[in-house]
């Protein structure tokens, strides 16, 4: 009934959620903007590749992703074989970064062209075009979508216990089965969920008042 | 000649816009582009610095071969600078950033002299007082001469304006208007798309009659609005007035 002694391995398993979910919105938004400019770019080979790259992983269900980099990769090359931990980072940033993409390849076709046009005109190359007047425009139209992905990231991050890696979770149900109080303690679970979600929407609320 | 178009088609998929364009433009000269619209006047001056590729012919634009094997496009437009219908200025930007960044990511200058000049430019189309604020709080025709000044700080040989008051509220259209005047005045070669008939009139040193993708006549400012010899000329004309 004491249930301070069941609170540690619970707050554990969301400070593991919090760091995955870190590492995983990071690398995911650094694969999302690298994609999402291939794919909005004048080149074929690079949008052929960022298409391809999308298409597939958002055709496959997060959970697959992770078992199969779990499961499956060390069959096909022994050399990847991860940690639970690095797993389901790998495979969330994978995740992350195909549906990253097409929010900042939105934002960037979202500039109007003829912004484009001007820089081009006054002689920069792609690059700085891209540097100092796409991307600055850019991210302000994709930075509210980018956030609310973010927010269900850390919901689809549950699903990394599949693979057995002790989250907030998986944490909830180690402990039930120890106090066999599933009621108060997924209240908990899903309460520390809100903990780590809810700032990501007052950074969204905030960066959205900064504009205004 | 500081342009040469020689041979000049483009065509957008089955349609052709520019069917064979021929014209040269000398030092110091202001050609007016007039014309219908659609027929082919703005594809015409948006080939002159590239940002229309052509099917076939060649442009030659201060001394640069614009379809050349060596040629630098880049090169080319720090030495050609453009105006658009849209302004397309950068929002993001206070209105004397807008100015500095080519001299500086392009150019090289460093940012002291990068804002002298820009400060100077902004002087000459009567904003100094809008340095430091965002485009957004602009008239359109605060915005155009923006533009002009964002052009004019790379220091181009020729400007390009591309139907620069179009979108412009009447009121405002004379203040652009003199800022072009004065940059004739003082010498700079100016190719420009318009319906300023008045523009055309007084600063043009040649007046360019543009349909259906061909030049159909050219002439001074007098020989086209007094006396027209084509009678697509005379027709466009007459629809003016």
């Amino acid at each position: 009934m004491d249930f301070i002694e069941y609170l540690p391995p619970l707050l554990r398993g969301a400070g593991l959620t919090l760091v995955i979910c870190i590492a995983a919105g990071v690398l995911g938004s650094l694969i999302g903007v690298v994609l999402g400019t291939a794919k909005a770019s004048p080149n074929w080979i690079a949008r052929f590749v960022a298409s391809i790259y999308i298409n597939f992983i958002r055709g496959v269900p997060i959970l697959i992703i992770l078992l199969f980099t779990y499961f499956a990769l060390p069959l096909l090359l022994p050399a990847l074989t991860f940690s639970r931990g690095f797993t389901a980072v790998v495979g969330l940033s994978v995740y992350a970064g195909a549906y990253m993409a097409e929010i900042v390849r939105g934002g960037i076709q979202a500039v109007p062209k003829g912004q484009s046009e001007a820089a081009e005109a006054l002689g920069m190359h792609y690059f700085a075009r891209l540097r100092f007047v796409i991307f600055p425009q850019a991210m302000k139209i994709a930075v509210p979508p980018g956030i609310g992905f973010l927010i269900a990231l850390v919901k689809a991050s549950s699903l990394v216990s599949v693979i057995g890696f002790v989250d907030l979770t998986r944490a909830g149900r180690i402990v039930t089965t120890l106090n066999q109080e599933p009621l108060l303690t997924f209240l908990i679970v899903g309460a520390l969920y809100f903990v780590i979600s809810y700032p990501i929407s007052l950074l969204g609320t905030w960066y959205e008042r900064k504009l205004a | 000649m500081i342009i040469t178009v020689e041979g000049l088609h483009k065509s957008f998929g089955k349609l052709e816009v520019l069917k064979g364009i021929d014209c040269e433009v000398s030092v110091g000269e202001v050609l007016c582009v007039i014309g219908p619209s659609g027929s082919g006047k703005s594809t015409f001056l948006r080939c002159l610095n590239f940002l229309e590729s052509f099917t076939e012919g060649q442009v030659t634009i201060g001394g640069h071969n614009l379809t050349g094997p060596k040629t630098n496009l880049n090169a080319v437009r720090r030495d050609v600078g453009m105006v658009f219908q849209g302004f397309n200025v950068f929002p993001h930007m206070k209105v004397i950033d807008n100015i500095m960044l080519a001299p500086m990511k392009v150019g090289k200058v460093s940012r002291t002299e990068a804002r002298t000049r820009g400060m100077a430019l902004l002087e000459k189309v009567g904003l100094t007082n809008k340095a430091d604020v965002y485009p957004s709080t602009l008239s359109g025709g605060q915005m155009q001469r923006v533009a002009i000044a964002r052009a004019l700080a790379m220091e181009p040989t020729v400007m390009l304006f591309d139907e620069p008051t179009s979108a412009l509220d009447p009121e405002t259209v004379g203040d652009v208007l003199d800022v072009m005047k004065t940059l004739a005045e003082e010498g700079m070669t100016m190719v420009v798309v318009t319906h300023e008939m008045g523009f055309a009139r007084e600063v043009a040193d040649r007046v360019l009659f543009m349909d259906a993708g061909v030049i159909v006549e050219e002439g001074t400012p007098a020989q086209i609005f007094e006396s027209p010899q084509h009678v697509r000329t005379q027709t466009f004309l007459s629809k003016l007035l």
